[in-house]
């Protein structure tokens, strides 16, 4: 349909291209599992029997146990407020009446031209006078930063769905703003949501800049900060260093595999107009 | 009806919802945004403001920073690279797999799933892909039969940056891919019978129908591009932490370092709003240059 000829070599320049895709992945799961020696002199071999070892040293060495502890509650406070902000943003947006809406929406998109990469310096000082250095709710509220623009420009996709008639009638009826909030945009625009979510505890997840420049007390280490002293902590260490990379990289590869489709209409609602 | 089309109190309510989110914008971003400005103008100690120095810190690394030149040199080259080759390739596997009738959503996936690691793992895969001895190019490269056990593409300064950006590639193309072919698969057929009729090769349907449908899309996957290797700092900073001897050095890197390891707090803040300067320029250039084509093929 789209200009190139109906033959079978597309399936297969794909299935090849998707070797070289995978391969990357595959290896660290299989080196993660590997005795370091084997991964020098028998890369090619199947990692049998599975050195198991390696996971343990990574947990219990490499503080791994302690990080993901870490990631997760971050991950987990951050996406709670990434939601309850940009619902609530865009609800106000797309369903409701705000003066001077056309200029709000743009100024809430303002962070997705601005990157907090050239802020990074202004915003430690201002942490650092919060005391929000080395602290967790502080990485959270800097990936909620990162994640609040994009989020409510996914989401105003969404709720736009959702005809205006129908929330007007509901508020003639006497509904107010927040009951249909929950009893009717909420219902309706949950796929939405629900990728949203996804997407956001992704991103918080892999964040790298934000933990590297707000954290420096190991016990504060998120699990990527841990991971990036790993290959120079355990240089020598290979099959530490891949168990390390394996444990850090399966649970945003779980979810985006749980996920799939939500993950993946989430990521073209914002790039794709209706 | 005077409920929903609003009295001035009824619309001020309407503002509450979107106030956490102004809340944020006004912490995060206005207030960081105006006190990095003023930091630029300053002398620092440690993170705290000396004397007043106006744009000397403009000035020292626009005509005086070698490394800065460098590292703004290298950034564009990434971009310039990038925003041709990510979309190109994520728009050919886009319509590859609309093209394949098995696996879609095998093939999806597999794309994709570079783009949900995390960057500090990225990094770390490839440099041990590229390292010597055990990497992948070492040990394909002597099964072959050639003499590629010592080859270390990130240690090489005439190759680092690029190794960067196939790993960089490898992680987003999946993106990319993953918008087109949302985007293609919502494409009007009657265009397409249309383009059959006048006797349209398949070539020609897709210079025809599909390259300029997809227009938008292309300008939005640049933009992003543009906006995301402009800042690129943590797959750098993962592999070769800007090295051998700058070789890799971006603008995020070199913030990073004159910030954090050198406490040139006020500089390092001059150049990360020189970098801002940068990407807004770009994406004016970008939305214009985009909008004229857009015209010209409506016209």
């Amino acid at each position: 349909m789209t200009g190139l000829p109906r033959l079978r070599w597309p399936t297969v320049v794909l299935g090849l291209l998707a070797i070289v895709w995978l391969y990357p992945v595959a290896w660290t799961l299989a080196n993660a599992i590997r005795p370091s020696a084997d991964i020098y002199r028998a890369p090619w071999d199947l990692p049998w029997p599975p050195a198991i070892g390696n996971i343990g040293d990574a947990w219990n060495r490499g503080r791994l146990g302690a990080a993901l502890a870490n990631s997760a509650y971050v991950t987990a406070m951050t996406v709670a407020v990434v939601l309850l902000v940009s619902v609530s943003g865009a609800y106000s947006l797309t369903r409701l009446r705000p003066p001077g809406r056309a200029v709000l929406f743009i100024v809430v998109l303002a962070p997705l031209i601005i990157p907090t990469d050239v802020l990074v310096v202004p915003l430690f000082s201002m942490f650092r006078a919060l005391g929000l250095i080395n602290s967790l709710p502080g990485v959270a509220l800097f990936n909620v930063f990162a994640n609040v623009s994009f989020a409510t420009l996914i989401l105003t996709g969404y709720f736009r769905t959702i005809p205006r008639d129908v929330v007007d009638a509901a508020r003639v009826d006497g509904a107010g703003r927040i009951e249909v909030l929950l009893a009717i945009v909420v219902p309706l625009a949950r796929p939405g949501i629900v990728a949203v979510a996804v997407l956001v505890a992704v991103f918080t997840w892999n964040d790298f800049g934000g933990s590297l420049v707000l954290i420096q007390k190991p016990d504060a280490f998120t699990v990527q900060l841990a991971l990036s002293r790993f290959s120079t902590f355990y240089a020598t260490d290979q099959g530490l260093t891949f168990a390390g990379m394996a444990i850090a990289l399966l649970p945003p590869l779980l979810l985006f595999l749980a996920f799939q489709r939500s993950f993946i209409r989430g990521l073209t609602a914002g790039a794709v107009r209706r | 009806m005077a409920l929903l089309h609003g009295s001035r109190r009824e619309r001020a309510i309407d503002l509450l919802f979107l106030l956490p989110i102004l809340v944020i914008l006004a912490g995060f971003l206005l207030y960081p945004l105006g006190y990095g400005i003023v930091l630029s103008l300053h002398d620092t100690r440690g993170f705290d403001m000396t004397s007043f120095v106006g744009l000397d810190h403009y000035a020292h690394a626009i005509l005086g920073d070698a490394v800065f030149h460098r590292s703004l040199l290298n950034t564009v080259l990434f971009t310039g690279a990038a925003i041709v080759l990510l979309p190109g390739l994520g728009l050919f596997l886009a319509l590859l797999v609309a093209e394949t009738k098995r696996g879609r959503v095998f093939f999806r996936a597999a794309f994709l799933a570079p783009f949900v690691l995390a960057s500090v793992a990225v990094g770390d895969v490839w440099k041990f892909l590229y390292a010597p001895f055990f990497g992948i190019l070492a040990t394909v490269g002597s099964a072959l039969g050639l003499h590629t056990q010592t080859i270390a593409p990130l240690a090489d300064a005439s190759t680092a940056l690029w190794a960067i950006m196939a790993a960089f590639l490898w992680r987003f193309a999946g993106f990319n891919m993953v918008v087109y072919l949302a985007a293609i698969q919502a494409l009007p057929r009657e265009y397409y019978e249309h383009a059959v009729l006048e006797g349209a090769g398949r070539f020609q349907q897709f210079r025809s129908v599909t390259w300029p449908l997809l227009w938008p899309h292309t300008f939005t996957l640049v933009l992003l591009t543009t906006l995301g290797t402009l800042r690129i700092f943590d797959m750098v900073w993962v592999m070769t932490e800007g090295g051998p001897s700058h070789a890799t050095e971006t603008v995020g890197t070199d913030i990073y370092v004159t910030a954090f390891r050198f406490l040139e707090v006020g500089y390092a803040q001059a150049m990360a709003m020189i970098l801002l300067v940068l990407i807004l320029l770009l994406a004016v250039v970008e939305y214009r240059f985009f909008n004229r084509r857009a015209e010209m093929v409506s016209a």
